[in-house]
């Protein structure tokens, strides 16, 4: 494993470049810049939070609804174009696994880090909105944020490369992770808090990996609370799961994906 | 020291005798019933045993679909042998599909980084190749232009100028003689035997047999994936020709 990242450092230079490259392309779209990529998640938040308090009595304070839901939308942006773009990052990438034998690791990479910089200017958004709405109250605990967002950036990679590698095998795999990221969305505590549903239901919410990354953000940016270290244990074995089967994906394929271009 | 040994290697491709399949059908046909797109099995290079040494200039002649390109991209680590051993000693640059590996959004200058990086250049020591490779793509004005502008011709000059640029110590090359038009051959020309002196070990694949009598010392003669003939390049071209023009049966030009 060592001597594989070792390979990836070793081009970093190369995917490093790439990803300021699909940034600038990005951002240069508009004349707002990154300001109109936000605008998404804000509008959907001013959205969710004028209708859904309305119809949910569990939510007594939208001052702390705003910035959970914003948090929860720009977690599920992260992940869910990791899913979605990331079907695409091998084939897209066959003009450069035909010419030289980089690491495939390094092409789901590039999807991942310029996601991260998306996220972390959206978490910029969200921590200025959490001082505004609910204070600058327990800032210290806003430092659990770090290991959260490198636990969650490992699972933005690994989902990309494993989607990436059963597209290359399976091509209507692009229209299934569009189905499932629909069902997983409602199965994400993103316009619900975590412990709002009980019941059976409750329990699926409970199992969906995504809902412990929501929690572990919800507890420093929400409740000002570090997160329980139970919840960080749960985090780093759904991540160490999520790296491990792609580790197995890449040594296992890495050398028969050509085949498959 | 650099060196590439080949022993009892074989390649086969294996792939489905229609196109991908959907994974519903993979579920349904693949897993419980017997496959309706069953795999079938492509014998790309067989029982291939090879030894080269530092100082060698070898080429590959062979005739369309005999396996050339395919050895040399076995060689240089793209495709996996099915079984036998490759062992090589020594950074491998290639110079094949030379109008791949573009970033169409990005500018001539800024894939002229990228493919550098991909080679193995630092931002360091591309700031010092920048302006020759530049200069000898003779793209002027036109690298500062998104390259989806550019014709198919000025990829190729702009892809020759960087994937040259580079101090080779196992260099594969895969027809690249004829890039871009006659001008730009002839400085192609020139700036590969500049790269074949610098080379440590070369392996060519060329149709252009003159080329590569003037340019190798062995040669093998792939045919249907398989080493019919090796030795010095001038006895190796002259049995292949032979053969090709039908003054020797094949089967016993070896």
């Amino acid at each position: 494993m060592s001597r594989y990242l070792s390979a990836i450092w070793k081009c970093r230079y190369f995917w490093l470049s790439l990803v300021q490259m699909d940034l600038r392309n990005r951002y240069r779209r508009s004349v707002v810049g990154m300001g109109w990529s936000l605008l998404n998640p804000i509008a959907m938040t001013t959205v969710i939070c004028l209708v859904f308090p309305r119809f949910m009595p569990q939510i007594k304070s939208v001052n702390h609804y705003a910035p959970m839901v914003l948090v929860g939308l720009c977690f599920w942006n992260f992940i869910s174009s990791a899913a979605r773009l990331g079907t695409k990052c091998l084939i897209h990438s066959e003009r450069y696994i035909r010419q030289y034998p980089a690491p495939m690791a390094i092409y789901p990479l590039r999807l991942a880090l310029g996601g991260a910089f998306h996220f972390l200017i959206a978490l910029a958004v969200v921590l200025v909105m959490r001082c505004c709405l609910i204070g600058f109250s327990d800032l210290h605990t806003f430092i659990s944020l770090v290991p959260t967002v490198l636990m969650i950036f490992v699972l933005a990679w690994s989902v990309s490369l494993l989607v990436g590698f059963a597209t290359a095998y399976f091509p209507d795999i692009e229209h299934l992770a569009d189905v499932g990221l629909q069902i997983l969305f409602y199965a994400t505590p993103i316009v619900y808090s975590p412990s709002a549903i009980q019941g059976k239901l409750g329990l699926l919410i409970r199992l969906n990996p995504l809902t412990t990354f929501v929690e572990l953000l919800h507890a420093p940016l929400i409740h000002g609370q570090f997160p329980d270290a139970s919840l960080f244990a749960t985090g780093l074995l759904i991540t160490a799961g999520f790296a491990g089967v792609s580790m197995l994906t890449v040594s296992r394929f890495e050398k028969k994906i050509i085949f498959q271009l | 020291m650099t060196s590439i040994d080949l022993e009892n290697l074989n390649l086969v491709f294996r792939v489905r005798q229609k196109q991908r399949i959907p994974f519903k059908d993979f579920l349904v046909h693949q897993m419980f019933r017997k496959s309706v797109n069953p795999y079938m099995e492509i014998r790309a290079l067989s029982n291939i045993n090879l030894s080269i040494r530092q100082g060698d200039r070898l080429g590959i002649v062979g005739h369309n679909g005999a396996g050339k390109s395919t050895m040399l991209k076995m060689l240089a680590g793209i495709y996996p042998p099915t079984s036998g051993e490759r062992r090589v000693q020594g950074e491998i640059s290639s110079l094949f599909e030379l109008s791949l590996g573009f970033e169409p959004e990005a500018t001539g200058w800024e894939n002229i980084a990228y493919r550098g990086f991909l080679q193995g250049e630092t931002p360091k020591t591309l700031k010092h190749k920048l302006a020759e490779i530049a200069e000898f793509s003779e793209l002027g004005e036109f690298l500062a232009s998104p390259v989806r502008h550019y014709s198919s011709g000025m990829l190729v000059r702009l892809a020759f100028s960087v994937a040259t640029a580079i101090d080779p110590e196992i260099l594969l090359v895969d027809e690249v003689l004829a890039a871009g038009d006659l001008a730009f051959q002839k400085k192609a020309r020139r700036r590969m035997e500049e790269m074949i002196d610098r080379a440590h070990l070369i392996v060519m694949v060329s149709h252009d047999l003159e080329a590569l009598t003037k340019f190798c010392n062995r040669a093998i003669w792939l045919d249907h994936g398989q080493i019919r003939m090796q030795g010095p390049t001038q006895d190796v071209v002259e049995a292949y020709t032979d053969a090709m023009n039908g003054a020797v049966p094949m089967a016993k030009a070896a």
